[in-house]
């Protein structure tokens, strides 16, 4: 069967863009064919553009590489496709080949990028540099190096941080925590309010989930995020009293009512507002903040903190009508509004329906929280209080009970301490601050006089059998009636959404109102509902998630836009991997955490002030700086605020493609054997022994330090020692191959190294030269000419001195023989090279055949080279095996001529 | 601090203190150019570490070499302020 060229995408598909795959795709495309070349990395040029110069001319690798570089970018019929990898290979019945592929997300707009390097710059997170074999750091926005093309940067992510993606606004934590620590405290807050903008208030009454999923919770304990933003909140705030901003360039007309200023309602109406939406919240209470200002204590949250943050919403032109209740989200409609956010919150109390509810001195948590917290404190002064529930909403009245000097605090609790839904650490702060706990008991009867409360009746309880909740039942003992005397019975056993007025025009649910999940758009499109009255009530910032979600989509329908359009919850990543994370730090040093200051126990039973303070800027940073940086990027958005060219785009994704071509060649290269694999030899142990790699780095023009430098510290070395055949040649290693080009190379190395020092001395230790090509051992000799010392010896072991330098111990071969040793001030190791098997897993298993050495097999490499088992397809330079650049671009050339005499084959050309 | 034995961190967790490492290597320049091993006496952080930090900090540009190194083979590092050297070439 003949190919039909229509039907083909491209003639031929090269993988892999190093020297072999560059020169095969230019050889096809001079030959008029259209070539698709595809490089995982985000650059062409392989290993090669990365070195010094080329043996034995000593050309600069960049002269020689990049010219193939921009042949290939720039050639008429090659198109390249970097960062693409190739996931599946299928070889059709007409001789063509069906191949599946997928461009990783770079979150950079490769068409827009000017590759001006200003994300690089910029970014908050480095990580080593393996275009520089790690001898430094790079960030994780970066351009791979300088000759890079395309030139356009990438941005490494390998998931979504697990504190963002915990949090239920998914605040950047990682963002604003790698903010802090580089110092940039201005810039934290500002990332902070993109997704939830009531920062004082989170800071210091946010139960934080981010820290209960914080990875570092795997070594020692949570990074402290929250006292993190309390550092940058109080700062900023300290800093501006007042928003740096005012109302939107752009007002738009429309008009939108938000009932309710809790955190739902003023979250929603801050980002309708930035959009320049006119935004009215109606509040029944006389002051704006909902639940933040009338019922989370002082000592945790303050008033003027939420002062303040209601500031960082009225500043955008938002108005907020206070003791204005709202009973008909319709009737707003009425006075012209054009969409409205019902957001009135849960704070409705519930009774437990027992006899003497309704005696003076029995009352609901929210109402003693909002009494005690506006100032109409009820006098308990030496007084009995008794707390009925155990969550959170009951541990706030019991210990502001205690700082208004009640004798007795008592929290009256069904069932046992461990099944309190309240979280540890406030038990234990009650707990701590003299909170009795009453576990297994529950009132049966309040018992008063004169309609006063003067006692409660309660039963004991026992645990029964797990209920719905998966908590033991509390069952009653018969017979256990206790009276305990008592002045004031705070009931906290739940709260329900405050939902009454809007039953007959909103539908509800048990008092919840209904309203689409994703969108928040109830029965009528104008009308949105979120926040505590949608959801029951959870954390505050559970309700600003709900107001940002609604703010969107109001947005959306007050613009006539797609309600479908994608949340950008939507673009969030996977959760990292934790287990990774800690496995890839299990050798890091312990980082004790920073401990936020609390105040004197005695001291914060006696005030309403805040007990916990503030860490201070070095506190803060050293806290930071225990974030794990567990995604990698940690989306601290600065590259988007400075990129010129507004390329940078978190929404990016992963893009499949399939398509059909008439050849392909595989042209993946080698890999390069660890040198720390021969432990005696001191690599990953001893700072200045390196590799071969990293020796080309340090010569390099674009070398990692300013001169040819040791990497311990600094310093210009004297007595360099190149020590060949490490893990080639090598069973120990299991490589019995001859790594071919070592020898050569360490050649170069020696002579550029007295080039670049010439004072130092260099000696090669080698078993044998190999110096075959055409000028290599002209190249050879020309070295020992030059002065270069060549020891015939095995080195067999390398040991640091005190002095910082090496010992290098080698059995001599000539010469005197028997054992030696000398001191140098670096070692480079001749490393070995290894196949790269990666080609084969594209295949079916066994298809793709490779020779005894796991390199992709020739099928007959004199007649016919590059031709693998699998017709049609070819493999080019070291996918086969590992030699120099002249015999690569050979090899890539005859495999150009196989691909292309198959193609007029299989088409009857 | 100097070249002697030490062990070798990780070099993930070597960058990783980078950020922090930087303000300080920058005030410790900003006094007078250093080697790298007069850096990590002042810091107490093994010089293969000072080392990898500075050269981060080299390559955007906020610090560099003055002159030829010294009889030892060390090279002196000074801050270079980043304003001033686009405000002179503007």
């Amino acid at each position: 069967m003949k190919t039909d060229k229509q039907k083909t995408d491209y003639d031929v598909m090269v993988v892999g863009a190093g020297v072999a795959g560059m020169e095969t795709a230019a050889s096809l495309g001079d030959m008029g064919y259209k070539v698709l070349l595809v490089e995982k990395k985000s650059s062409i040029g392989g290993k090669a553009i990365l070195l010094s110069k080329v043996f034995p001319t000593l050309d600069c690798a960049s002269c020689i590489v990049t010219p193939k570089m921009a042949a290939a970018a720039h050639h008429p019929n090659i198109d390249v496709k970097v960062y693409t990898e190739v996931d599946e290979i299928k070889r059709n019945t007409d001789g063509s080949f069906a191949v599946d592929m997928h461009q990783k997300a770079s979150y950079v707009d490769f068409d827009a990028c000017t590759g001006c390097g200003q994300c690089e710059e910029i970014c908050t997170i480095t990580v080593p540099d393996e275009y520089n074999y790690n001898l430094v750091t790079r960030r994780v926005a970066h351009i791979p190096f300088p000759q890079a093309v395309p030139k356009t940067a990438v941005i490494d992510r390998r998931g979504e941080a697990p504190c963002t993606f915990t949090c239920p606004s998914n605040v950047k934590a990682s963002g604003y925590i790698s903010l802090v620590r580089a110092g940039r405290y201005k810039e934290a807050f500002n990332l902070h309010i993109e997704n939830a903008p009531l920062v004082g208030s989170l800071a210091r009454a946010c139960y934080a989930p981010c820290e209960e999923d914080c990875t570092r919770c795997g070594k020692e304990e949570t990074v402290h995020i929250r006292g993190i933003k309390r550092f940058f909140s109080d700062t900023y705030y300290e800093e501006h009293p007042e928003p740096e901003y005012g109302p939107v360039e752009e007002q738009l007309k429309t008009k939108v009512g938000i009932v309710g200023s809790g955190p739902a309602g003023l979250s929603a109406a801050f980002y309708l507002a930035r959009n320049g939406h006119q935004v009215t919240i109606f509040e029944a209470e006389t002051q704006a903040g909902g639940m933040l200002r009338t019922a989370i204590p002082a000592y945790r949250l303050p008033n003027e903190i939420v002062d303040r943050d209601i500031k960082n919403v009225t500043a955008l032109g938002v108005e907020i009508k206070c003791s204005a209740r709202v009973k008909s989200a319709a009737s707003l409609k009425e006075q012209g509004f054009d969409a409205v956010f019902v957001a009135t919150g849960a704070s409705d109390e519930r009774n437990m329906g027992i006899e003497g509810e309704d005696l003076e001195g029995v009352m609901g948590c929210m109402k003693f929280l909002r009494e005690t917290k506006i100032g109409d404190v009820p006098d308990i002064k030496g007084k009995t209080v008794v707390v009925v529930g155990g969550g959170n909403s009951a541990m706030d009245p019991a210990r502001s009970a205690i700082r208004m000097g009640a004798k007795r605090v008592i929290i009256m609790y069904r069932r046992s301490r461990e099944e309190m839904p309240a979280h540890s650490w406030e038990i234990e702060g009650a707990i701590d601050e003299g909170v009795e706990l009453m576990e297994l008991s529950n009132p049966k009867s309040f018992i008063g006089k004169d309609g006063k409360l003067e006692s409660v009746e309660f039963l004991k309880m026992k645990l029964g059998e797990p209920d719905e909740s998966g908590r033991r039942r509390p069952e009653v003992i018969e017979g256990s009636e206790t009276t305990l005397p008592v002045d004031l019975v705070v009931l906290a056993i739940g709260l329900k959404p405050s939902t009454t007025d809007f039953a007959d025009e909103i539908e509800s649910e048990w008092g919840l109102l209904k309203s689409d999940e994703k969108t928040l758009q109830t029965a009528d499109p104008a009308i949105f509902a979120g926040g505590d009255c949608v959801t029951n009530p959870t954390m505050i910032v559970n309700a600003i998630a709900q107001g940002r979600r609604a703010a969107f989509y109001m947005d959306k329908h007050l613009k006539d836009e797609s309600l479908d359009a994608p949340f950008d919850t939507d673009f969030l990543l996977e959760k990292t991997d934790k287990d990774a994370v800690l496995e890839e730090s299990k050798n890091f040093k312990p980082r004790s955490p920073v401990l936020q200051p609390m105040m004197p126990l005695e001291e914060r039973k006696q005030t309403f002030d805040c007990y916990e303070s503030v860490m201070t800027e070095e506190e803060a940073r050293k806290e930071a700086h225990r974030c794990m940086n567990c995604g990698e990027c940690s989306q601290c958005m600065e590259c988007v605020n400075v990129c010129p060219a507004f390329c940078i785009d978190f929404t990016m994704s992963e893009r499949p493609r399939s398509l059909t071509v008439g050849s392909v060649v595989l042209s993946t290269g080698y890999e390069v054997l660890d040198p720390a694999a021969k432990e005696l030899l001191g690599y990953n142990r001893i700072p200045d022994v390196v590799d071969g790699l990293q020796m080309d780095r340090l010569l390099a023009p674009t070398r990692p330090y300013n001169s040819v430098l040791r990497p311990s510290d600094g310093k210009e070395p004297e007595s360099i020692a190149i020590v060949l055949c490490n893990g080639s040649r090598d069973h120990t290693v299991c490589n019995p191959l001859c790594c071919r080009i070592g020898c050569m190379y360490s050649v170069k190395h020696a002579q550029l190294v007295m080039g670049a020092l010439p004072l130092a001395d260099v000696t090669i230790y080698y078993i044998d030269i190999r110096a075959f090509g055409k000028g290599y051992d002209e190249f050879y000799e020309q070295s020992k000419g030059m002065g270069v010392e060549f020891v015939k010896g095995k080195a067999s072991r390398i040991e640091q001195l005190d002095n910082g330098n090496m010992e290098l111990h080698y059995e001599d071969m000539e010469g005197e023989g028997g054992l030696g040793k000398r001191e140098h001030d670096l070692v480079v190791l001749t490393v070995g090279f290894l196949p790269n098997t990666e080609a084969f897993g594209l295949f079916k298993p066994g298809e793709l055949e490779g020779d005894e050495h796991q390199y992709v097999r020739e099928v007959d490499p004199i007649s016919e080279p590059g031709k693998t088992t699998i017709d049609g397809l070819f493999a080019a330079g070291a996918i086969i095996g590992v030699r120099d650049i002249p015999d690569t671009v050979l090899h890539a050339g005859a495999a150009a001529t196989q691909a292309a005499t198959y193609l007029k084959q299989t088409r009857g050309e | 601090m100097s070249t002697v034995k030490t062990h070798m961190r990780d070099m993930l967790e070597i960058a990783q203190d980078e950020f922090i490492m930087r303000g300080r290597i920058r005030d410790i320049l900003k006094e007078e150019p250093k080697t790298i091993l007069e850096i990590s006496e002042i810091l107490g952080y093994p010089s293969r570490e000072v080392t990898i930090w500075l050269f981060g900090l080299r390559r955007y540009g906020e610090v560099e070499e003055t002159g030829r190194p010294d009889v030892d083979g060390y090279f002196k590092y000074e801050f270079v302020e980043k304003k001033e050297e686009e405000e002179a070439h503007a």
